[in-house]
């Protein structure tokens, strides 16, 4: 679904990303371990038309998007959850869901039965819905941020450390959405400090280190070298696990 | 007493354009001055409620733009001889080309950065026509064109269904898929960008919508004075609008409109203290802030401080660190 091949990023001079090629298949949710700056928030953002790569190619679903606009994109059906769970403090719940929707040329009642989707799934989210974004609780924010996404009605989701700052309880409960969204059929990239949570509940992993990817695998083989895990993500798993 | 707030809020609209539509035969000329500038300065107005207000782009060069719509429409009238709906026609559009372009360097720049250069805008036209005597009249100003209706009070009428028009209109885009977009850009750019919205292409609305309006409040300052002078085109006007869409709640049509009428007849309704004017203008504005009757929060005066840039104020539209 998602071909990445040989892709160099630069914020200003020096490359950040080196050489990254990896591949997302239909269906699957896949994660992307790495220290802190390996580049991997850099690498969501390439994908979704944030920065523009200095060369390699991005495909999805069989098309080239390097060069796309993010709307164009979000179009195609890629939605981006960023890091940090960018809602729009200002607006409402229900607000913010509409915005997930803009790029689709939805009637009034789809969006309707969408956004009842996303409150199926974050009843939570149904309690509050014209409570202001910025008035809600971190784990709520983040719920929020994936319903949001998901508004888009997206082939494929990607997520970018939706267990910051959370506490373990909302952790776990968020993973389980995301499973739960996977199945039902949506394709997942994961990037996670917290590397054996990721791995438990994906399908696939790579790990990158200073803008490369230096190991790649089924999660289930990735999680029990644990040794060489740990040596690139610097120990970093080991103290966030609990 | 809740219900009858309801009902006040409902209707407010209409109860105010009722109130301006009497407002010819219950005033002295002075007065009724007085009122057709603020009906032309609530059409501008609600301009920059889709610029300040709904997208969180402060413009400090508004006055500008008013003095690039009275200006071509005095100026086709005059040099050119056109009729004036042609000339008002034109004057609208090429004001709205120019605020248009405008939005280009907001796709760079972002709060106290992006003030300063539509001051510096502002202040690059006020000069033009100080300048350009030949064809401005320079200092000595601007006079001699026709109005657009052979009455004043016609053309009050006229403006009066202008500002009712654009209201609803206003109104409507605040609702809109369109203003969804433009409020999410007030509130996070970066996230508006990963949900899709291209984010270049509704400042340029946003700008575009704008400068319209203030292009038809400037055709509409022409024919109430019928005269133009570089005077009346001065940063701190610019900065008076700017507290008019701030007294209005920044978010609200009605709040605009009734803002806009208020603050232009608050000088005026304060002449008999002569020399104190100002002064009492000063803490009545003060009072109000403090009284807190403008919401803190969601798009009003905490708002503005963030739409100035004051917590963070990094300058760049886009920071994607
Ligand atoms: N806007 C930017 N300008 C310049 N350099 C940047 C920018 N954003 C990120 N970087 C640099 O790029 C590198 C990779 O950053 P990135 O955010 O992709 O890391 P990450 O893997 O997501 O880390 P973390 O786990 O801490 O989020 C870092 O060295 C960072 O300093
Ligand atoms: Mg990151």
């Amino acid at each position: 679904m998602l071909k990445i091949n040989d892709l160099v990023v630069a914020y200003e001079v020096a490359p950040v990303l080196h050489s990254v090629s990896l591949e997302v298949q239909a269906g699957k949710i896949v994660t992307l371990l790495g220290a802190n700056g390996a580049g991997k928030s850099t690498t969501l953002k390439a994908i979704s038309g944030l920065i523009k790569p200095l060369s390699g190619s991005i495909e999805f679903c069989g098309e080239v998007i390097s060069n796309k606009r993010p709307d164009e994109i979000v179009k195609m059906g890629l939605a981006h959850v960023p890091e940090g769970r960018l809602v729009f403090p200002g607006l409402t719940v229900t607000e913010n869901l509409k915005i997930g929707a803009y790029t689709r040329k939805a009637s009034r009642s789809e969006v309707k039965s969408d956004m009842q989707k996303a409150f199926d799934l974050f009843p939570r989210l149904a309690e509050r819905c014209n409570q202001l974004a910025g008035t809600m609780s971190g784990g709520e924010q983040q719920m929020l941020s994936i319903a949001r996404a998901m508004m888009s009605n997206p082939k494929l989701l990607m997520l970018d450390e939706p267990s910051l700052g959370l506490a373990p309880v909302i952790i776990d409960s968020i993973m389980d959405k995301i499973r739960e969204i996977n199945e039902a059929g949506t394709t997942v990239l994961l990037i996670e400090q917290n590397a054996e949570l990721a791995l438990s509940i994906s399908h696939y992993a790579y790990v990158l280190s200073v803008g490369e990817v230096v190991l790649s695998g089924d999660s289930e083989s990735i999680a029990e070298d644990k040794a060489v895990l740990e040596a690139y993500l610097g120990g970093e798993s080991e103290g966030r696990t609990d | 007493m809740v219900k009858l707030f309801k009902w006040l809020k409902k209707y407010a609209l209409l109860i105010v354009m009722l109130l301006l539509l009497a407002a010819p035969s219950v005033t002295s000329q002075y007065e009724f001055y007085v009122v057709q500038r603020g009906v032309q300065n609530a059409i501008h107005v609600l301009g920059l409620l889709i610029l300040i207000g709904y997208s969180g782009m402060l413009s400090l060069g508004s006055a500008a733009l008013l003095a690039t719509g009275a200006y071509t429409y005095g100026i086709l009238l005059v040099k050119v001889g056109l009729n004036p709906w042609v000339g008002a026609a034109l004057a609208v559009a090429l004001t709205t080309f120019i605020g248009t372009g405008l939005a280009l360097p907001a796709f760079r720049l972002a709060g106290p950065f992006l003030v300063v250069t539509t001051v510096g805008f502002g202040e690059i036209v006020r000069i033009l026509i100080l300048n350009m005597e030949p064809i401005t009249g320079g200092a000595y100003g601007l006079a001699g064109f026709a109005k657009l209706l052979p009455s004043t009070r016609w053309v009050y009428y006229l403006m009066v269904a202008a500002l009712f028009l654009i209201a609803i209109a206003v109104k409507r885009i605040g609702e809109s898929r369109l203003g969804l977009a433009l409020k999410s850009l007030r509130e996070d750019e970066v996230a508006a960008e990963v949900m899709g919205v291209d984010v270049r292409r509704a400042k340029m609305v946003s700008f575009a919508l704008s400068a319209m309006l203030a292009g038809l409040s400037g055709v509409f300052l022409a024919n109430l004075t019928g005269y133009l002078s570089p005077d009346s085109f001065t940063a701190a006007e610019s900065a008076s609008y700017l507290l008019m869409v701030v007294m209005g709640g920044m978010q609200s049509v009605t709040g605009a409109i009734v803002s806009s009428i208020v603050i232009t007849s608050l000088p005026e309704v304060l002449r008999f203290l002569s020399s104190s004017r100002l002064l009492v203008y000063s803490l009545v504005l003060l009072v109000y802030l403090r009284l807190n009757w403008v919401r803190t929060g969601k798009g009003s005066l905490a708002g503005l401080m963030k739409t100035l840039g004051f917590p963070l104020g990094t300058g760049r539209a886009k920071d994607r660190s």
